[in-house]
């Protein structure tokens, strides 16, 4: 790991960090543009049967077992953020190794 | 803008599905021809600050509410496959762990909000690896952006149509019209963040910009 390849994990961590753990608690709660158009069309819920996903441990953008509040969004957001990260990393760390390997892939 | 579980239709999320998964699998086999070490660390934090952003809904109308895409920046920014791979990323822990955007919808979702966002923002990629990108770089990226929200609120309305999830007495035009609207304005807001995120990374890693995965690399300019 080169020091400015580093330096850009660290910087960008600490931004998305920020702004998943901290910024996001200030965001609008109005609903989002599809969910407003929905609305306004008049579309009453879901015309086909919903595949549940089990909630883990976030109940959207909360812990499930503490609902809404600041520290509650903030892991929310942060282990969200971060596991983005890790798997974006490893997807990247395997790409680049499955290219040294390959034959005939020399450089780019 | 994420479809919620429940709205499409298996044909419509079953196609869409396929359609996405091979977008997926050529941004795959391009990044393991082309990837490189510096452009790594660049693709995981955009994907950690896409996710971010996308919690930050900003107000746009009265009671209707927006967030950031992000696809068009990745596109700028990484090119159109390492975008796709990035904006996959973010839509399957959004759904998977957090309940945004139905996880039979995920191949819809990641058509709207990262292959066509994506390779929109790949277009006007070249603009920005000039020496000095000028006036012109910010005007089209404006005009692309608010076009690459535009065009995936379209998507969503024609997917939501073709599975019989509008009612029956709205217009496909009104519903288009309305959809559209809406999401011109999220869409001016997410070409001013996409330039101004480009410009803050263009001027401390550009190394990691440049590559050899979008319209640079035909052009032979990868440096």
């Amino acid at each position: 790991m080169t020091s400015y390849n580093l330096r850009t994990l660290v910087v960008g961590a600490v931004i998305a960090i920020l702004v998943a753990g901290v910024i996001s608690y200030f965001a609008s709660a109005n609903p989002d543009g599809l969910e407003k158009a929905q609305e306004e069309l008049g579309v009453a819920g879901p015309a086909h049967s919903p595949v549940e996903v089990p909630a883990v441990a976030f109940q959207e953008y909360n812990l499930k077992w503490i609902g809404e509040g600041f520290w509650s969004n903030a892991v929310a957001g942060v282990v969200g953020a971060m596991a983005v990260l890790a798997i974006l990393l490893g997807v990247g760390r395997l790409l680049v190794r499955s290219k040294a390997k390959a034959p005939g892939a020399a450089g780019t | 803008m994420h479809i919620a579980s429940g709205f499409l239709s298996p044909p419509v999320w079953a196609g869409a599905a396929v359609v996405s998964a091979g977008a997926l699998a050529a941004s795959l086999a391009l990044a393991r021809r082309h990837l490189d070490d510096r452009r790594v660390p660049l693709m995981g934090v955009m994907g950690a600050f896409i996710f971010a952003a996308q919690m930050v809904n900003f107000p746009v109308l009265p009671g209707t509410s927006g967030h950031l895409g992000g696809g068009f920046l990745l596109g700028i920014l990484l090119g159109a496959p390492l975008g796709i791979i990035v904006m996959a990323s973010v839509l399957a822990v959004q759904s998977l762990l957090f309940q945004d955007g139905g996880i039979e919808a995920l191949g819809a979702n990641i058509f709207i909000m990262g292959v066509l966002p994506c390779l929109l923002g790949a277009a006007v990629r070249g603009l920005w690896l000039r020496p000095k990108p000028g006036a012109a770089a910010y005007a089209v990226t404006l005009i692309a952006g608010i076009l690459a929200i535009v065009a995936g609120a379209t998507g969503v309305i024609l997917l939501l149509w073709l599975s019989d999830s509008l009612p029956r007495s709205i217009s496909l035009v009104h519903a288009l019209g309305l959809m559209g609207g809406i999401h011109a304005g999220i869409g001016v807001v997410e070409g001013v963040v996409s330039a101004a995120v480009v410009k803050f990374v263009l001027s401390t890693r550009r190394d990691a910009v440049l590559g050899p995965l979008g319209p640079d690399y035909a052009k032979g300019a990868t440096q």
